[in-house]
């Protein structure tokens, strides 16, 4: 009897400390969370963006963007009579150059390119050679009225990845003193930083005059 | 007033235009983060290539332009 009782005893010991027995977990550090941006890309455009990670290796979108456009803000500029004739005559309804699997477009981090665009400017106008030698680019790019886009790559979530050698609009380098022709690796031949924006909405871009 | 005329509009930003002497010319928006223009007469066989297969040509020719923008000295 004192033998079943304290085996009954041991059971019910076990089944409590059975019940209160919880997993351990192993404190980690917080998982990364991708920019909304780098999961916003369908998946033709996340194919090649792995693939340019995988070349650029150990440098990645990821850290690219983490260091180079830390607020997701991209800009580009355009002369005033491109934009018009581009973008605002057609409707538009993406910046860049479409075909049928989406619209590509270069963008640099906004802080840079309103940095170069505000040194650049004397007297109410932008000096061309300022914003060229600021960005590393030819002055003739910048002649005559421009616009300045801006978009939030988070808001709404766009598309963006390293650009590849493959991207409509890819300037080849012929020679050590082409200046704006397409490097990969992040960034441009004048040493901008820059990226690939798919399917960059005009809707949720602000467009500035820089006369 | 230009008297230009523009034949075709394409998504891929460039423009095929009939000049004001009846030549033919293609209209290339290049570059990256600051884009620009270039323009490149076409030949007397790259005209017939349009009239031929239309877009399909010109959307070539734009992308060898694109790559190359001094187009080996025929860009301006």
């Amino acid at each position: 009897m004192t033998w079943m009782v304290r085996n009954l005893l041991l059971c019910a010991l076990l089944v409590v400390g059975c019940k209160h027995a919880e997993p351990v977990i192993t404190p980690t550090g917080p998982t990364p969370v991708p920019a909304p941006a780098l999961s916003a890309c369908d998946a033709r455009q996340a194919e090649i963006s792995k693939e340019a990670d995988q070349r650029a290796q150990p440098w990645s979108i990821e850290q690219h963007l983490a260091k180079n456009f830390p607020d997701m803000k991209v800009s580009w500029l355009m002369p005033e009579g491109l934009y018009q004739k581009y973008v605002v005559q057609p409707g538009a309804q993406n910046f860049g150059r479409c075909s049928d699997t989406g619209c590509y477009l270069f963008a640099a981090p906004t802080a840079v390119i309103q940095d170069a665009v505000t040194k650049s400017m004397t007297g109410g106008t932008h000096a061309p050679e300022v914003l060229g030698q600021a960005l590393g680019l030819p002055a003739k790019n910048f002649e005559g009225p421009l616009r300045m886009m801006t978009l939030d790559l988070n808001a709404p979530a766009t598309c963006v990845r390293l650009p590849v050698d493959s991207d409509p609009g890819v300037w080849k380098c012929q020679s050590a003193e082409d200046k704006d022709c397409f490097k990969f690796g992040g960034y441009t031949s004048g040493g901008v930083p820059e990226v690939m924006v798919i399917n960059a909405p005009v809707a949720q871009t602000t467009v500035t005059e820089i006369p | 007033m230009s008297q230009e005329q523009v034949l075709y509009q394409s998504p891929l930003l460039y423009r095929v235009l009939r000049e004001e002497d009846g030549a033919l010319s293609i209209e290339v928006v290049v570059g990256g983060i600051a884009m620009t223009t270039v323009r490149v007469r076409l030949t007397a066989q790259e005209a017939e290539a349009y009239a031929r297969e239309g877009s399909a040509f010109t959307d070539r020719l734009a992308q060898e332009i694109m790559a190359q923008p001094s187009f080996g000295g025929r860009a301006r």
